[in-house]
């Protein structure tokens, strides 16, 4: 056999993959096609006051319907543009819905953004409507909203502790919909009236990257784009796992993984979404729901990781045995598995104990007893980290996409999984490794029509042939599995001349429980060196454990017990890789960040330039 | 100034480290490490719950830890006889002041002096004691159980001076007391500190008052320290102004009713 070009166009129906017709065009009206279909079923749930309270589609349909009219009775026209500043929730996604229905386009804010971000993202958005959470959010908006003169109206989702307020320009969600009531009796028809005005190649949503330089970049996603995604998923991602499954929604909707993975794919599955009650009751929230489907970025499946094997440390010896003994099983059948063998009739036997007496426990514990799919992506994951879920039997599989690719990318087959690669493409998805540059270019219905009012931006991005340039440099290899290396501007070369991919050594350092991120320095330096983040929880305990004293989060960081342990950490990394490649240096961050700090990105990782900018001095500290 | 507190680094009078204490399955300090000078007042702050009593109790031996240990004077009194840790110098003035109702004002004053031997030196104490509450001498043979709650704290700060101590573990004094009464109180619980020498920690849900009165604080949550700092420093943190001294940025609207998130740094 000859080897294949390494640069060969590689086609996603080259598996098999083929996108379905989808009977719709726009996201609006599949949302509605369910409504009609499945009626008084269950579409969603979130807690009131600690109690689940179920929303069957009938009743979002309504809710939609009000939202909608409301806008549309104060001047709302179809093509405008609202933004909604909130966490995710039911009322984002009725909001969503709304939008879409009356022919507009809805934008999402992070609410960790601070007010002059609110500011620029809806100018910059030309947005008419801003919806706000609370108070809190309320607040950023007053304070820019002489500067955002497009603006004609703020609504307010949770009016509490607003009652007093007024002021002309704000309204709460509950007199939006009762505007949209009354304007509903002389519109009976509005809504498809509305829907009518859009197809696929109209605006649907905007969803804003980040960007570590450079003002954000605002992505233009089509409805064509949306459905794109939407039309491959029965084939491959989902191929044989059932509708109607539960599904927790956590992540924030304004980032393209969950407004895709998290909103549209759960009205296009008919799943039943369950909104977590805010970002800190994620793992208890997960428990009560033992959902079917889980999709989460690494930094929640490291952090699950990290708490069974904390929880393990500190149970009694036969636990611990019993553990041991379990996942070592589980670990033998993975592998089996990975290379398409079938284990032995004894080793069955033995994993079955192993699941019903040890694995299954730590299943329910962590909440994904019930998992059918489990999904990573946003973010590179360490293959290891993989390989732990599948001894547990949870068949985590990885996916890629961006949000220039509508999340959609690449997928790991369920029954052919290779950790490390990212999958192959998906169905409708071309996908090549440019020759030279080696970045990973993609093509495909869900490429985005560009970025909002930067068409230099765009140029850059997506060439005449309609290909994606990605940013991530990679390899593809015989069988059309694709591996990324790192983001092309990430790649290190040391002063002695050598490549070196950071996330490599990142993704294992992560692995370690005391680890929740890091990034490794040397681009033009003699060796590399690592600027770490320690996990809060994790440290304390050891910490506390080992006698160490600690007063704050600080006084941990120079703690001389931890920066052994860190080092430890270091040591077992650096065991893997060649001299050159290994890290020589490390300093520990300080403060406690949250993701409203500049540091971090609304998914809670490190900013690479930004980290290396803002720490020069202790950098530079590590090279002397 | 800058010589004697390096000297005063060397010496801690009071050295916690790690010290976990619980009420049966329920863990209330989460491993807490601190230091107090000789010759200062330090403070915990923390609110409702954050296992500001318990570090006072474990401390005085009415608690014994779980984990970690406690040195006083370069002794170790981790888990000792309560009566020892007195006599050793170290005296509790429990919150909700605890005085016995049915004995004079003078018995009260007498029976912290319990441990005590040196006559001479008992007497000139109660001579300081009625200095720095008069109203107590006023007061000296009526019952404990009938004076106000201001004296009642008075008396009970005395009657911890009574055992001549190194260290005062002071719990609460504000509690359930008028504004003027807790500025009073503060006020000799600082006189006493000059004048006598004697090493003071404090915890307080009254976060401003502590602050002035004290040298160098730390603040507990569910349990554990999440700062600390000279009180100089500590009333400069954003943290502090918005949750211990109820200071809030004036938002775009008059009343503002988030919260930020605490950051502690």
């Amino acid at each position: 056999m000859t080897a294949l070009d390494p640069h060969r166009i590689v086609h996603g129906s080259q598996f098999g993959w083929e996108p379905q017709v989808l009977p719709f065009d726009t996201v609006p009206k599949m949302f509605w096609q369910r409504v009609q279909e499945l009626g008084s079923a269950t579409m969603m749930r979130q807690k009131d006051l600690g109690i689940w309270r179920a929303y069957s589609w009938n009743e979002v349909g309504d809710l939609v319907k009000e939202i909608g009219a409301g806008l549309v009775s104060l001047g709302f026209s179809s093509g405008e543009v609202i933004s909604v500043l909130a966490n995710t929730s039911r009322e984002w996604v009725w909001i969503d819905m709304a939008a879409q229905t009356m022919g507009g386009v809805c934008n999402g804010i992070y609410p960790t953004d601070a007010a002059s971000q609110v500011e620029y993202l809806c100018n910059d958005s030309g947005s008419v409507y801003l919806f706000v959470e609370n108070d809190e959010q309320l607040d950023k908006a007053l304070e820019v909203r002489e500067r955002v003169p497009g603006l004609r109206k703020i609504v307010v989702i949770d009016m509490e502790g607003l009652s007093e307020v007024n002021d002309p320009q704000v309204i709460s969600l509950d007199k939006l919909r009762e505007l949209g009531r009354a304007f509903l009796k002389t519109h009976e028809n509005l809504a498809q009236e509305r829907m009518a005005t859009r197809g696929a190649n109209d605006v649907a949503i905007l969803v804003y990257t980040s960007g570590t330089t450079g003002r954000p970049k605002g992505a233009i996603i089509t409805n064509k784009n949306l459905c794109a995604v939407l039309s491959g998923l029965s084939t491959s991602l989902f191929l044989g796992i059932p509708e109607r499954g539960e599904r927790v929604a956590f992540l924030p909707l304004c980032h393209v993984a969950e407004r895709v993975i998290g909103e549209m794919v759960p009205i296009f599955r008919r799943d039943i979404i369950n909104f977590v009650e805010n970002p800190e009751t994620v793992f208890e929230n997960l428990r009560e729901v033992q959902p079917h489907v889980f999709f989460a970025v690494p930094r929640v499946w490291e952090k699950i990781y990290s708490q069974v094997a904390i929880g393990i440390s500190e149970a009694d010896g036969l636990q611990r045995l019993a553990y041991g003994w379990a996942l070592s099983t589980g670990v033998q059948v993975a592998q089996l598995s990975l290379e398409h063998k079938t284990p032995g009739m004894w080793l069955r036997v033995r994993y079955a104990l192993a699941r019903v007496l040890v694995l299954n426990n730590i299943r329910r514990m962590v909440g994904l007893n019930r998992v059918q799919l489990a999904l990573t992506g946003a973010a590179p994951i360490s293959p290891e980290l993989i390989r732990w879920y599948l001894a547990l039997g949870i068949p985590l599989r990885e996916g890629w996409g961006m949000t220039e690719t509508t999340g959609g990318g690449t997928v790991s087959p369920a029954h052919k999984m290779r950790p490390g690669s990212i999958g192959v493409p998906g169905p409708g998805i071309e996908m090549q490794i440019a020759p030279v540059t080696n970045e990973i270019l993609l093509r495909g219905a869900n490429v985005i029509l560009g970025y909002l009012n930067q068409p230099e931006k765009t140029a850059e991005t997506i060439d005449d042939q309609g290909w994606l340039h990605t940013g991530d440099v990679g390899r593809v290899d015989e069988e059309g599995y694709f591996y990324i290396t790192d983001r092309m501007k990430d790649i290190i070369i040391t002063a002695g001349g050598k490549n070196i991919t950071p996330s490599e050594l990142e993704n294992d350092l992560k692995f370690s429980p005391y680890i929740t991120d890091a990034v490794v320095i040397g681009d033009k330096r003699a060796y590399l060196t690592v600027i770490i983040m320690i996990d809060q929880e994790n440290v304390e305990k050891f910490a506390q454990d080992h006698d160490v004293p600690f007063s704050n989060y600080a006084s941990l960081t120079h703690a001389v017990q931890i920066q052994e342990l860190i080092q430890t950490e270091i040591d077992r990394v650096n065991k893997k890789f060649a001299r050159v490649e290994q890290i020589k240096k490390f300093f520990l961050l300080e403060t406690q960040l949250t993701a409203e700090d500049e540091e971090l990105t609304p998914t809670m990782k490190l900013k690479r330039k930004l980290v290396e900018k803002k720490y020069e001095d202790r950098i530079a500290a590590m090279y002397r | 100034m800058s010589e004697t507190t390096a000297a005063q680094d060397a010496q801690p009078v009071l050295k916690l480290l790690n010290v976990e204490s619980a009420y049966g399955p329920i863990k209330a300090i989460r491993g807490v490490s601190l230091q107090v000078k000789k010759g200062e007042i330090a403070t915990v702050l923390g609110s409702n719950g954050a296992g500001k009593s318990t570090i006072l109790k474990t401390i005085s031996g009415i608690i014994d830890p779980r984990k970690g240990s406690i040195e006083f004077k370069g002794q170790d009194i981790t888990a000792k006889d309560p009566a020892k840790i007195v006599q050793w110098g170290l005296s509790h003035v429990p919150e909700g002041r605890e005085v016995f109702p049915l004995l004079s004002v003078h018995d009260n004053l007498v029976m912290g002096a319990y441990t005590r031997n040196d006559r001479d030196g008992v007497a000139r104490d109660m001579e300081a004691v009625y200095n720095y509450f008069p109203i107590l001498r006023e007061r000296t043979t009526q019952d404990a159980g009938l004076l106000s709650g201001g004296q009642q704290q008075m008396l009970s700060i005395s009657r911890a001076l009574m055992a001549n101590p190194d260290l005062i573990l002071l719990d609460e004094p504000s509690l359930g007391l008028s504004p003027k009464l807790t500025k009073e109180i503060f006020e000799i619980v600082v006189r006493i500190n000059r004048e006598r020498g004697t090493t003071i920690l404090l915890v307080e849900q009254n976060a401003n008052m502590a602050l002035n009165a004290s040298d160098y604080g730390y603040v507990l949550e569910n349990g554990r320290i999440v700062m600390e700092d000279t009180c100089d420093k500590l009333r400069e943190k954003e943290d502090i102004k918005e949750f211990y001294l109820g200071m809030k940025e004036e938002g775009q609207r008059a009343e503002r009713r988030w919260k930020k998130k605490k950051t502690w740094r």
